[in-house]
């Protein structure tokens, strides 16, 4: 195992190598500058997956190194000139095997980064063949560092030269990633994102201050994807944007009667006009994600004539992902969100004139939930085979507005048991998501096909989207089969006793 | 974990010199990989600069009263690790032969590894062997390294009749040209007749290079030191064989 030390401001690396050197024979490799430059998702997925991607560039190389973050030992290591934005863009290496099933769609973007003068040494025996590694990091900003990379079978040797150090300059071991004290020392730290709502609320607050609490964070989401949706960094961040829309969208529908009429109207006009400029992109960046998913469902020979449809669904996407960053970067957008926060920032009225705003978040919480909950029992009651799938959509659109308002209020309750019910509620919402996705998909499908059509594209690739969009039907009756297993495993007297326990508190 | 066993009947071929600079190049590219020298002469330990020994000796090994993880000596390079040999194992055959099943010891000793290694090399001794057996047994690919000349095309004959007779359909045999020299016409026809007679074999050719000679003196792998058009061809070689796993 690689063991890391930290050198005090009084030891210098030359009285370090004396120290080692009068116990073996140490060869100085190379001493260089180098920058390393951290790398991660914005969603920190390496991190979650106790990764840490280091670039180090320096004269005679620049190397990408994943390590991992509790033992340091090294995972993958390639030579590169740049990193690539995306895991498929690397070369089919150990590195990218590693990389495609954590980043998936997400981007690779630089963290931060620190400069620092390298010395490398080794030891080595009488065959002049390599024992241990040793790595010294001089920093202007941080304590230096010393690293001891021990080679397998060789482990004496690295043994007897922890001694020394432990022994002569009284040094301990140390197991923090040089990635954390560069946070820190830039006040951030690491997973500072996450889609996840975690939203602190305590049972007794103020109903109107609560939900104000609740828009800040969904605000918060909204912004700090803003950036990254206008720069087209990956489909993620447009994802979770709308993600942060639809909550605040929701959340201005169904916590009722708290806040004032006139900003409910107002901001759920803006909300949904949000939601409307940013569809035809999302819908357009999951053609693209599924592209090569779809291309498997044809036969091979016609595999290659789908790629007309993936020009043509890049040149869409480019398109609308233009004109969603010229609506992002408007007036309208900028004016409407700066009154909006300066709206949630502003101190609360002390007599609140809507009619639950005095309600305790907890009161009002159980009500809702209670409330939508039953319209998602009696909504999935009513569908059987013959039901049209306008009431599949309506009561997805219902189920997406119960797990909202747990995620929002999930703190006030105990949490396994909340956890278990929004798992299952998920389980259900997948199915009705996949219904309405294969619904949506086969019907754009058909549209895309009849304007190819129009444009003269070849038999084949018309013949490849037909059986794509037959595809879609049979997997959209698939699911609907589906439905009705999962409707009933979400209604089990189970999971109605935790949902009637948690939320029915005032109610019968 | 795949195992790739190069192997030949014939020795001088350049079985140590294909296994060392292979799992160079397949450590380069970021894969886990371990070469095991079988090879009682230690070429592949020498190349490395590992003492030639085996701790414990060849009969604890084989009668596995270690497992074979202690044995491993990290090598001067990244994701590159080897089992060194020493003189004792030229008595392999007697002590495989001591064992039940026989033919199945390598196996059973490299199962153990599969999780901490991509590719395994073995570098084998030259001979038909208990050994060859057991590494037959183990291996999912036997890379065989041919010089273009009729005493070499002999003993490539002779191992698919070997692996013919004992069913041994397992390992995939890919041979591959080895110390080829592009002047020579024999070469050349050599070749061709090969290619004809067994389309596996591998397109890629390691040339009679001095380079690759001088393994022996700068003891590490040709693309350690060298950039040269043999280097480059060993790299080639291992993508062909990556595309053949494929």
């Amino acid at each position: 195992m690689v063991t890391h030390f930290e050198l005090p401001a009084h030891v210098t690396a030359e009285q370090l190598i004396a120290s080692v050197s009068e116990q073996s024979s140490l060869h100085l490799v190379s001493k260089h500058p180098v920058l390393k430059t951290y790398y991660d998702s914005f969603d920190w997925r390496l991190y979650r997956h106790d990764i840490i991607c280091e670039f180090s560039q320096s004269t005679q190389a620049s190397i990408l190194q994943l390590s991992h973050r509790k033992t340091s030992e090294l995972i993958a290591s390639t030579t590169l000139i740049e990193v690539p934005s995306f895991s498929t863009q690397f070369s089919a290496d150990k590195m990218r095997q590693i990389l495609e099933p954590v980043l998936e769609m997400r981007a690779l973007r630089a963290i931060c980064h620190v400069e620092c003068l390298v010395y490398q040494f080794d030891i080595v025996n009488n065959d002049e063949k390599t024992v241990l590694r040793i790595q010294i990091e001089e920093f202007e900003r941080f304590n230096h560092r010393l690293s001891l990379f021990p080679i397998k079978g060789y482990d004496k040797v690295a043994g007897r030269i922890v001694e020394v150090i432990a022994e002569q300059l009284k040094l301990c071991a140390i197991d923090r990633p040089l990635l954390l004290d560069i946070l820190k020392s830039q006040s951030r730290h690491p997973k500072d994102y996450s889609s996840k709502l975690d939203i602190p609320l305590s049972p007794d607050m103020r109903a109107d201050i609560a939900s104000k609490l609740i828009f800040s964070n969904l605000l918060h989401m909204l912004k700090v994807n803003e950036s990254g949706t206008i720069a087209n960094i990956d489909t993620e961040f447009l994802h979770d944007f709308r993600v942060a829309v639809r909550r605040t969208r929701v959340g201005l529908s169904q916590v009722k009667n708290t806040l004032p009429d006139d900003i409910v109207v107002r901001f759920k006009e803006f909300f949904s006009w949000l939601g409307q400029i940013t569809s035809e992109t999302r819908d357009l960046d999951v053609y693209l994600l599924n592209f090569e998913y779809y291309k498997k469902q044809v036969p091979v020979d016609l595999r290659a004539s789908l790629d007309l449809l993936h020009e043509l669904l890049a040149a869409k996407q480019r398109q609308a992902q233009k004109q969603l960053a010229k609506h992002l970067r408007s007036a309208r957008y900028s004016t409407l969100l700066a009154a909006w926060e300066a709206y949630l920032g502003s101190t609360p009225n002390n007599k609140p004139t809507q009619v639950d705003a005095k309600l305790t978040i907890k009161a009002l919480a159980d009500l809702r939930i209670w409330k939508v909950y039953k319209r998602v029992i009696k909504e999935g009651e009513a569908i059987d085979q013959h039901t049209p799938p306008e009431a599949l959509h309506r009561l997805r659109k219902t189920c997406k507005k119960l797990r909202y308002l747990m995620e929002f209020f999930q703190h006030l309750y105990a949490e396994r048991r909340i956890t278990s019910l929004i798992k299952q509620l998920k389980r259900l919402q997948d199915v009705l998501g996949d219904y309405q996705d294969y619904a949506t998909q086969q019907q754009k499908l058909m549209h895309f096909s009849q304007e190819m059509q129009v444009s003269n594209a070849p038999d084949k690739t018309i013949m490849a989207m037909a059986l794509l969009i037959e595809d879609f039907d049979k997997r959209k009756n698939k699911i609907r089969d589906h439905f009705t297993w999962q409707f009933s495993a979400f209604k089990k007297p189970e999971n109605h006793t935790v949902f009637h326990a948690l939320f029915a508190t005032h109610h019968s | 974990m795949k195992v790739l066993a190069l192997y030949s009947i014939k020795g001088g071929v350049g079985k140590t010199a294909g296994a060392v600079n292979l799992a160079f190049n397949a450590a380069q590219a970021g894969y886990r990989t371990l070469v095991w020298d079988l090879d009682p002469q230690a070429a592949s330990s020498y190349y490395f600069r590992i003492k030639p020994k085996i701790k414990g000796g060849s009969k604890n090994l084989i009668a596995g009263k270690h497992e074979l993880d202690v044995l491993i000596k990290g090598t001067d390079f990244d994701n590159l690790d080897l089992i060194p040999v020493d003189f004792s194992f030229r008595n392999v055959d007697l002590l495989l032969d001591d064992q039940k099943k026989p033919t199945k010891q390598i196996k059973k000793r490299l199962k153990p590894l599969a999780d901490s290694y991509d590719f395994i090399f073995l570098d084998c001794p030259p001979s038909i062997s208990l050994l060859s057996e057991a590494i037959f047994e183990a291996a999912d690919v036997l890379l065989s390294p041919i010089i273009p000349s009729t005493l070499s095309l002999r003993t490539l004959v002779q191992l698919k009749e070997f692996i013919d007779d004992h069913a041994l359909t397992h390992a995939q045999l890919l041979p591959f040209f080895s110390m080829v020299d592009s002047r020579k016409k024999m070469h050349k026809d050599i070749m061709q007749q090969v290619l004809a007679d067994y389309p596996a074999t591998l397109k890629t050719t390691i040339p009679c290079a001095s380079d690759i000679e001088r393994m022996g003196v700068e003891r590490m792998p040709l693309g350690a030191y060298s950039k040269s058009r043999s280097a480059r061809a060993y790299a080639e070689l291992w993508q062909e064989i990556l595309m053949r796993l494929a």
